[in-house]
């Protein structure tokens, strides 16, 4: 039999549970609680990709096989029926680069917006910082990003595309691509909780913001009268230059990713501030 | 050193009024018309304040609705107040419902890490209570299996293993020790006890009122939300137990104008020599005695006393229904008795309900609703859900020698 060990009174953490409130101070308590909590985003994140794959044959191929196919099937749409220019590129290696952000974006977004939804049974019975479920998926679709990534070297091989330097331009526009993701996972997860109407329209609304973003066509071919309404959506600046930074071995466009950084800078504070207002009755009305 | 303190808080909720037919098909219109009526609150903790000691363990008691649930929610900080400031000194875990915090796909040791990490434990403290965890719920042959397939019993021995062996500074137990077998839960108070000496503050919440006289040190009670009274365990109990039979309501259901036939004065339960206790164990004997006073002779009349668990469900009922004898009563008062060679509950507070009506007639002559409160205690020792009184005998065509019946390891 064991024993329990006497408590070292030294080591407690006081904790304070008031009423909900839209502040500053939730952001900071917010986020060193989270730091606090790092070991169950890694544990749940890690869960998040072994159960995904765990009863399915394929595995961690389906983290290949969703971008390759839409590139097969974009590919055919967009090169051989409709004559779509794609920078001189081939056609199908130019949508496979945009697809992979796109996807990780897509699918972060799809999963994180239901992600407090779907775990009512641990939001109603258990505390912890809710905000490390929309993030989990966040991170699991980075890691299916990673995956996917290792397809595009083959490619990129096979059409003998030569790798530069400014592939390296590709960290930061993940980052700002990560950073802007989280924002609207933890807008949207927040708003799902009351109004489920969230998670039913995300299908219609990711399809209309593909088409919206260069990733079946390039930017060139937006006539320059729309350019600079264009660029406001911030995936434009992540697709492009990704596209130009991993394939074109050029330096990204930085205006539009100028745009994505500072939307993301902008909206992330907020968005984490509002969901903190969420979570604190989330479980009453989840 | 306090470790949990209640200042002044009230949780209200908000309830939505009944829908309309069109509401109902169309949500937007249920969401334009809820904007101009006004909203319905729901107190479920009213200004309570309390403070817990560390090391101490406190019982929480009341009936379904008092506002239990909800302190333990504010206390696990699933929900917070709509006013007033909690203060938790230290890691606390909360057991709400067994199991709660598993992911069915995931296997009981990644389980055993999800629900440590949940504790905001790190991997290495986890890693060092692992064992004892899988020994206490005594699952080890199963860990690497996903949880999904475990038999509720598994799932419950695992869930509290998981909560009990974390030490955490403080502990939530609401109604937890309801499940699983009695050899279970006696190794879980055992456990508890373990961990009330070495200093863990506990939080316990139960029906069960044998269990929080035995583990509490200090017993509050909550009535609709707010703070009825605090104090030692056993004075507390039994103010809990009169409160709930002076709270009976007495319905009556019969048609305006008419006299009442026949009124329920009370309802006792009495061991065999008439004695009126107010708990009684499991497998003990038990007489049922109401009173009443018949106005008008009743032929053919018909005796029920129901069953209620403290949740609200009805149990069982012991009844004249069934009998082919009819019940012929005549004016004036009188007694009916029931009685039980051996009862079947298991620990716990019940509610009754007494109930007279007229064969072949629909309407109630008389009900006193939730009339007299049965408390059982824990008596013979049962596994399951209730007690099946029995007798049994053992037969071979050889019987077995006297040397087989030697203790095995003599």
């Amino acid at each position: 039999m064991s024993t329990a060990t006497i408590h070292n009174p030294t080591k407690r953490m006081t904790k304070i549970i008031r009423p909900p409130a839209l502040s500053l101070h939730g952001l900071i308590s917010g986020l060193a609680e989270l730091s606090h909590y790092r070991d169950l985003l890694y544990t749940l994140s890690l869960h998040r990709v072994k159960v995904r794959y765990k009863q399915s044959v394929l595995g961690i191929g389906w983290a290949v096989l969703q971008p390759l196919s839409l590139m097969l099937i974009y590919t055919l749409v967009f090169s051989y029926i409709a004559r779509v220019p794609s920078d001189g590129m081939p056609y199908a290696v130019f949508a496979y680069t945009a697809l992979l952000p796109w996807s990780y974006f897509a699918n972060a977004l799809t999963n994180a917006t239901t992600g407090l939804v779907s775990h009512s049974h641990l939001v109603t019975k258990v505390y912890f910082p809710r905000e490390i479920l929309p993030l989990t998926y966040v991170i699991a679709a980075l890691f299916d990003l990673l995956i996917a990534s290792f397809v595009l070297v083959g490619l990129m091989f096979y059409y003998r595309v030569t790798l530069t330097v400014n592939v390296l331009y590709a960290i930061p526009i993940i980052l700002v691509l990560t950073g802007f993701v989280t924002a609207v996972s933890l807008f949207l997860s927040a708003i799902q909780v009351r109004y489920r109407d969230v998670g039913v329209a995300m299908p219609l609304l990711l399809q209309l913001w593909m088409f919206a973003t260069p990733v079946v066509y390039p930017l060139s071919a937006v006539p320059q009268r729309f350019q600079s309404i264009y660029v406001l959506n911030p995936m434009v600046g992540v697709i492009e230059s990704f596209r130009r930074a991993v394939l074109q071995g050029m330096a990204p466009d930085f205006r539009s990713l100028a745009v994505a950084a500072g939307v993301t800078m902008f909206l992330l504070p907020l968005a984490y501030v509002y969901f903190k207002r969420v979570e604190a009755t989330a479980a009453d009305i989840i | 050193m306090i470790d949990l303190k209640f200042d002044h808080v009230t949780k209200v909720y908000r309830i939505r009024q009944y829908d309309t037919d069109e509401e109902r098909i169309s949500p937007l219109l249920r969401k334009i018309n809820s904007l101009r009526r006004p909203r319905h609150e729901f107190y479920a903790v009213r200004d309570v304040s309390f403070e817990i000691e560390r090391g101490e363990a406190l019982g929480i008691i009341g009936h379904n609705g008092a506002g239990k649930s909800t302190i333990l929610k504010l206390l696990s900080n699933i929900t917070t107040p709509t006013s007033g400031e909690i203060r938790v000194n230290g890691r606390l875990a909360a057991l709400i419902e067994v199991g709660s915090g598993f992911h069915p796909e995931l296997t009981g040791r990644e389980n055993i890490y999800l629900n440590g990490s949940i504790l905001g434990m790190r991997r290495r403290e986890i890693n060092l209570k692992l064992d004892s965890i899988i020994d206490f719920a005594g699952v080890r042959e199963f860990i690497d299996t996903p949880v999904k397939r475990f038999s509720s019993g598994m799932y419950v021995r695992l869930g509290f293993s998981i909560a009990a062996f974390l030490e955490p500074d403080i502990l939530l137990l609401d109604e937890v020790l309801a499940v699983g077998d009695a050899a279970f839960q006696a190794q879980c108070l055992q456990r508890i006890g373990e961990l009330k000496k070495a200093g863990t503050t506990i939080v316990f919440i139960s029906h069960d009122l044998g269990a929080v006289e035995r583990l509490c040190d200090r017993v509050l009670l909550l009535k609709r939300g707010e703070l009825a009274a605090s104090g030692a365990p056993a004075e507390i109990v039994t103010a809990y137990q009169n409160d709930a039979t002076l709270s009976s309501e007495s319905v009556e259901v019969h048609k305006k104008g008419e006299t009442k036939e026949i009124e329920i004065r009370t309802l006792s339960f009495r061991d065999p020599e008439g004695r009126i206790r107010p708990a009684f164990r499991t497998a003990e004997p038990l007489v049922a005695l109401v009173e009443f006073e018949a106005h008008e002779p009743i032929s053919d009349a018909i005796f029920s006393i129901i069953f209620i668990t403290a949740e609200g469900h009805v149990l069982c009922e012991l009844t004249t229904e069934t009998s082919t004898e009819r019940l012929c009563v005549a004016r004036g008062p009188g007694t009916i008795e029931f009685r039980m060679e051996e009862l079947a509950l298991l620990p716990g507070i019940y509610f009754t309900s007494v109930l007279i009506k007229k064969r072949n007639a629909p309407d109630l002559i008389h009900c006193q609703h939730k009339s007299t409160v049965l408390r059982v205690d824990v008596g013979k020792e049962v596994h399951g859900n209730f007690y099946l009184p029995q007798q049994w005998q053992l037969r071979q065509t050889e019987p077995a020698s006297e040397d087989n019946c030697v203790p095995t390891g003599s």
